[in-house]
């Protein structure tokens, strides 16, 4: 009696997967991922299924993944990202990495790793700039057309 | 013996690629559509990896010699409808598949090649 | 009762195909996820296929069994062996890039990735023996 309404460990667990790592569709055909916390491998797995599903799911050619909020980008955090964009580009989506710091950008030029081939932008609000850009869409302000006195 | 059929449509040969495929059937594939790509100049090559299941190091690395193959004969290669497994499982092993171009489904594929076609002429 | 192993005989490309496709439906049955099954069925390709490339006359054997884990957890386990040359060198072989002169490498980097667990055991002359597992979450 009690098993059907407890969830499972393993549904308690699915999510939590989903709580920690959304995977947000923002527009027709874009993703948006905010990444909150530390990208261990079982996360980084984790993210990568359920963003690879939601890109078939969705048919978005472009994911914004926000890392704002990841504390640390090592050469082991690099090394997921960059599976990301691999896996989803062979999908036929593109990963645009935004919330890279200064701090950060300087950490991966030290270590090395200046993930070449990876589009990067300093915001969402950039990031979503280029997917709109890419896909042909433009976002204008309705005060601007009323130039010459007419309401818009 | 190839059991994929190669299709003409419009300015590109469409192969589906049966799940299954083994190293031979792989080779006999690229030779396949490499020959056709001769006799029938188009501009586009598409294959359809949507039934695949398995794409182990072999297979990835045919395709990736397939697209630069096509490129050589003066076409592109996209690759459609790879599975989230497989997209994972191939990045683990360390192929990235970097000289095919791909896209989600057959139709953006084939939107894909016409534009770069633009952009050429 | 239960079917926990299974033996298949490694004599040719065929084989690397079938292989790989038992251990795929065999994967789903003990409920790994699309992912891990593709891991699985991916190892097992490669492993085969290192027979079929490498093995004398290109024979070996591959089995594939359930496993338990002392915690309980569920796995699967392959071994794939063959009759020779052996592996001279053990770490070579394991080294990402490494490739044995004809631009393909043995795959065994990739497949220790792709698995929980991984082990090799080789004498020259004598055979290989690369076993893998990986476990159910």
């Amino acid at each position: 009696m009690n098993e059907n309404d407890t969830p499972t460990i393993e549904q308690q667990r699915a999510t939590i997967a989903e709580l920690e790592t959304p995977v947000i569709q923002v527009w027709e055909g874009v993703l948006a991922l905010p990444l909150i916390g530390s990208l261990d491998t079982a996360r980084a797995q984790n993210m990568n299924e359920r963003l690879l599903e939601r890109i078939v799911e969705t048919g978005s050619e472009i994911v914004i993944l926000d890392i704002t909020g990841v504390p640390v980008v090592d050469t082991a955090v690099a090394r997921h990202l960059l599976e990301t964009v691999s896996a989803a580009r062979l999908l036929g989506a593109e990963v645009l990495l935004v919330g890279l710091g200064s701090r950060t950008a300087m950490t991966l030029v030290q270590l090395g790793l200046d993930l070449q081939g990876v589009t990067t932008r300093i915001t969402m609000a950039k990031g979503l700039e280029l997917a709109f850009q890419k896909l042909g869409l433009e976002v204008t302000s309705k005060t601007t057309r009323a130039v010459d006195g007419t309401e818009g | 013996m190839l059991t994929s059929a190669i299709i003409k449509v419009r300015d590109t040969l469409i192969v589906s690629v049966q799940e299954d495929l083994g190293d031979e059937d792989a080779l006999d594939l690229q030779a396949a559509l490499t020959q056709q790509l001769e006799r029938t100049p188009v501009n586009g090559v598409l294959i359809d990896l949507s039934l695949v299941h398995v794409i182990d190091s072999f297979l990835g690395r045919t395709l990736n010699d397939l697209a630069v193959g096509v490129r050589l004969l003066g076409a592109r290669a996209v690759v459609v409808g790879m599975q989230p497994a497989v997209a994972i499982t191939l990045v683990e092993l360390g192929l990235e598949l970097r000289r095919i171009q791909t896209a989600l489904t057959v139709e953006r594929g084939l939107d894909l090649l016409a534009r770069s076609t633009n952009h050429r002429l | 009762m239960s079917n926990t192993e299974r033996h298949l005989p490694i004599a040719g490309e065929r084989d690397i195909v079938l292989a790989r496709q038992v251990a795929r439906s065999w994967a789903q049955e003990l409920g790994f996820g699309a992912i891990d099954a593709s891991r699985i069925a991916t190892a097992v390709s490669e492993l085969t296929r290192n027979v079929v490339r490498y093995a004398t006359g290109g024979r070996g054997e591959v089995t594939i069994r359930e496993v338990k884990s002392p915690e309980g957890r569920k796995g699967l386990e392959i071994e794939v062996s063959d009759e020779g040359p052996g592996i001279e060198d053990i770490e070579l072989v394991l080294r990402d890039g490494y490739t044995t002169g004809q631009g393909m490498g043995l795959g065994l980097p990739g497949t220790r990735r792709l698995m929980d667990e991984t082990h090799i055991e080789s004498a020259l002359g004598r055979g290989t023996t690369v076993t893998v597992r990986k476990w159910k979450a």
